[in-house]
């Protein structure tokens, strides 16, 4: 008897971590992949993985069956800019661990280290739908701020599947004031880095040795950069003026490295050069503001300008948390103005797959991880919300702080219960 | 008998006389120069009409003429006599135009440097003193894209950082060299204060309030201020009196002189006589509840609660003291003070029977406040609470034209209102739809077809037309 219940929790425990099997049938099922969009269909999951996406699916056991009722069903979304998680509030609280200053660290600076996948933004955060996101350093003392990570919000696998996966430098107008004042004195300090970083891995003995002359970034920068040179890493630069763009790309061009063009306000104005040049471009899609000199040309059909000139975009809300709830609403403000519908999905889910090298995710194919969204509605709309929500395979609770604060609130009329006890 | 017959004259003087010197302080100075533009008689038919009032009307008209809502229906107009204009917006909404409550567009103008940043007086803790009106620059190329988001008229308050911020304007969301051109005919100044975080983060290390008491004792010291200012001025005006009517060897007393002017006070008072608007940026509930407390101790009425990000869990109080939210759809967690913001606040608010505003405090959210309802609106439904689209429209026009004094104007598809009027391309709950066409006081500003749009000094240029 005791041998027999022994068997029985091992088949359970086993059966939790490693069996998991779920039928979602009758699926919108918004693919991103080559079946597109499938009506009524279904989507096999084993252990993690889609294992087949099909009309109809008819497998011979399985632990649950989800009937999804025709709703839509999409892939986990991606932020390709937040600095969730490394921060619980934004203002004046504590510590934000998302920028360095007055330390020997510019690349070489993770904020990773400092992930809090246990803050209670992160249940907020996919509750938008959002299962994956780059988190990113931003500038405190050094232009180039550091690396990020990328995250995954729950699930099996480790918070952070991929640190330093790309490195952040920062060109916009009110960064020059940390690289001697001038545009020009900034991107030359950027160059001079990178050359900087060429010649210490030729001369990585001697270095150890003491034999160089000293450098000016620390170990950790210049082991970073190299990394960048090599293409194992993205030189991700945050800049928005269209001639800055030009000049960028150009100076940068004696290096054969992976570029990434973030904020782009004016990168419309430039989308043949970063078409030919096949450079990607993440945007924050509703921030259209004239607000400096280097983002006159701001506009909201940015987005749709580029991907007609053939450029791969990508999405981010950018800042600590305020706009990360917003990440559907600003893909949908996108085709309001001109992109379409898959287009704008594709941004937040097999572009940022693309340009930041994510394996197995972004597609509801068979042999990607199961990141996998139930919608009320279509996911870009402003009304929409997930139902259920999937990540590496495992149902996750969407039940928030600020759910429990609705619920013991929702009642007011109620006397005879003091609050804290509801 | 005869005394009290005496008084009462005196009285009567008072009021005439503070009828008088009220109206020549206020004439000539600061006033609005908005004319609201020739437009021709226009019919606009076979839409879906969302009131503003919280009605809907399938299939429905709206006849503008002269400027304002000749009529508005279902069907058609009995007589299509005396128009100029006729437009099918078949498949299309018409709403009036879009109110936002909490903006510092003109303030807080674009491009965004240091010489531009005239929201906060930041330099004392009360400066009552001070109006946002002469901060705004009508160059801001920020109204157009409001505009552009349906947006016909907007409160530019001053800044949180101090106690008493200053006097808010509220303008049309028009074109114009000046802001007097901008300025809404008729509209009550409002006062700013401040409650929490803010005051005594700035004021915490240059003197103080450096905690939410200080906050409070510094309210309170200015309100008895202003009281023995009002007091002071009461005084005069009937010593005045009295002299003026007194006898000829009376009169060889000295004629009393005035107390001299204090602009801050005279912003205080005017509060304390109803003449201007309390709004009070206050996060959180307990806040709420002592403001309304002070509100009590003072005399003065508190319009509306701005970033109430918890007013959800107030919001019975709000309704008994007939107090408006006006509340982000799912702004929070930026600051401590609004960690506990919910999506479901509005619909909460709303469902208490309170008066509850979707508001922006942003260049960019003002673009498209009707978004942030439809998603406050579809919160409170997803936890069961029965809100229709055309009452949830009411948070960002009907309530918050309550909230500035001028719903007896605009905010609804009324007859004899203003026609303050948006047509959209579809549903303004869809996150797809966009604004065709606006119109305020019946003269067609916006036409996304006919590229029609305002653009700023600063834009041209510079930057292709109102995107």
């Amino acid at each position: 008897m005791i041998m027999r219940l022994f068997i029985l929790s091992v088949l359970l425990f086993s059966q939790a971590l490693f069996a998991d099997s779920y039928l979602i049938k009758n699926g919108r099922l918004v693919t991103m992949g080559m079946q597109g969009v499938i009506e009524n269909g279904d989507i096999h999951i084993v252990d993690g993985r889609i294992v087949e996406v099909a009309q109809e699916i008819n497998p011979e056991s399985m632990d649950e069956v989800i009937d999804a009722g025709g709703a839509y069903v999409t892939p986990g979304l991606f932020d390709s800019g937040t600095q969730l998680g490394l921060a619980e509030v934004e203002k004046y609280v504590g510590s934000t661990d998302n920028r360095v200053k007055g330390q020997p660290l510019g690349a070489g600076f993770s904020p990773a280290l400092a992930l809090n996948r246990y803050s209670s933004f992160v249940p907020m955060v996919r509750k938008e739908g959002i299962t994956r996101a780059m988190v990113l350093p931003v500038t405190g003392s050094e232009i180039l701020a550091g690396q990020s990570a990328l995250v995954q919000l729950g699930g099996n696998a480790p918070f952070s599947t991929n640190d330093g996966n790309a490195v952040h430098l920062y060109l916009r107008e009110v960064d020059r004031k940390l690289a001697g004042g001038s545009q020009a004195s900034a991107l030359t300090q950027a160059v001079n880095s990178l050359k900087e970083a060429e010649r210490f891995g030729k001369n990585k003995r001697a270095y150890q040795s003491g034999k160089t002359r000293e450098f000016r970034q620390s170990e950790n920068d210049l082991k970073t950069l190299l990394q960048v040179l090599n293409r194992d890493m993205t030189l991700v630069i945050h800049l928005d003026r269209a001639a800055d763009i030009e000049t960028v790309i150009a100076e940068l061009n004696v290096f054969n490295i992976r570029l990434v063009i973030a904020g782009g306000r004016e990168a419309w104005k430039v989308k043949e050069l970063l078409a030919e040049r096949e450079i990607p471009v993440v945007l924050n899609v509703i921030d259209n503001l004239p607000s400096r000199f280097d983002r006159l040309g701001a506009r909201l059909d940015n987005a749709a300008l580029l991907v007609g000139a053939g450029v791969k975009v990508a999405f981010m809300t950018q800042d600590l948390y305020s706009d990360t709830r917003s990440l559907t609403q600003a893909a949908g403000v996108a085709v309001a103005y001109g992109l379409t519908w898959h287009q704008a999905m594709k941004a937040i889910t097999v572009n940022p797959a693309a340009i930041w090298g994510l394996e197995n995710y972004g597609s509801l194919e068979a042999g990607q991880v199961a990141d996998i969204v139930i919608w009320d509605g279509d996911p870009l709309e402003v009304m929409s919300a997930p139902t259920r929500l999937m990540i590496d395979g495992r149902w996750i609770n969407l039940t928030t702080r600020q759910d429990l604060l609705r619920d013991r609130y929702s009642d007011l009329d109620k006397q005879d219960i003091p609050f804290g006890y509801r | 008998m005869g005394n009290q017959v005496s008084r009462l004259k005196v009285s009567l003087h008072l009021v005439l006389l503070f009828l008088v010197t009220h109206a020549t302080a206020e004439e000539g100075r600061y006033q609005s120069t908005y004319k609201a533009r020739q437009a021709p008689d226009t019919l606009i038919h076979s839409a879906t009409l969302f009131t503003g009032d919280g009605g809907v009307i399938e299939a429905g008209y709206i006849k503008m003429a002269g400027g304002t809502i000749e009529a508005v229906g279902s069907g058609m107009p009995a007589t299509l006599d005396n128009l100029d204009t006729a437009l099918d917006a078949s498949g299309k909404w018409v709403t009036p135009g879009i109110i936002d409550v909490h903006s510092h567009l003109g303030d807080y103008p674009s491009p965004r440097y240091r010489p531009h940043l005239d929201g906060n007086e930041a330099t004392a803790p009360v400066t009552a003193e001070v109006w946002a009106e002469h901060s705004v620059w009508p160059q801001d190329p920020q109204f157009p894209l409001a505009l552009a988001g349906g947006v016909t008229t907007l409160q530019i308050l001053p800044g949180s950082a101090n106690l008493f911020g200053g006097r808010s304007v509220v303008v049309k969301n028009v074109s114009s060299r000046t802001v007097q051109g901008m300025k809404f005919p008729g509209a009550h100044h409002g006062l700013k204060m401040a409650c929490g975080e803010n005051p005594k983060l700035v004021y915490g290390e240059k003197g103080g309030p450096k905690t939410r008491m200080g906050n409070f004792a510094g309210y309170r010291q200015a309100w008895i201020n202003a009281l023995e200012y009002q007091a002071k001025w009461q005084n005069y005006r009937e010593d005045l009196a009295q002299f003026e009517s007194a006898t000829k060897e009376d009169k060889e007393k000295k004629k009393p002189s005035p107390p001299k002017r204090d602009l801050s006070m005279e912003t205080l008072v005017e509060v304390l006589e109803g003449r201007i608007l309390v709004h009070n940026h206050c996060y959180r509930a307990d806040e709420m509840a002592q403001m309304i407390d002070l509100s009590k101790e003072f005399g003065y009425r508190i319009t509306a609660f701005h970033h109430a990000v918890e007013a959800y869990k107030v919001a019975d109080l709000l309704a008994a003291n007939n107090i408006c939210a006006a509340m982000w759809a799912d702004w929070g967690r930026f600051k401590l003070e609004s960690f506990d913001a919910v999506k479901e606040n509005v619909s909460l608010v709303h469902k208490a029977s309170a008066c509850a505003i979707v508001h922006s405090d942003s260049a960019t959210g003002i673009q498209r406040l009707n978004q942030e309802a439809a998603k406050s609106l579809a919160a409170g439904r997803r936890m069961g609470l029965n809100i229709s689209e055309a009452e949830a429209f009411a948070w960002i026009t009907l309530n918050p034209a309550r909230a500035l004094g001028i719903d007896e104007r605009t905010g609804s598809l009324a007859e004899g209102k203003m026609a303050d009027v948006v047509v959209w391309n579809g549903s303004p709950f869809s996150v797809y739809s966009r604004v065709e066409k606006v119109y305020i006081d019946g003269s067609l500003v916006y036409d996304l077809e006919k590229d029609l749009k305002p653009v700023s000094d600063f834009e041209l240029g510079h930057r292709v037309r109102g995107l």
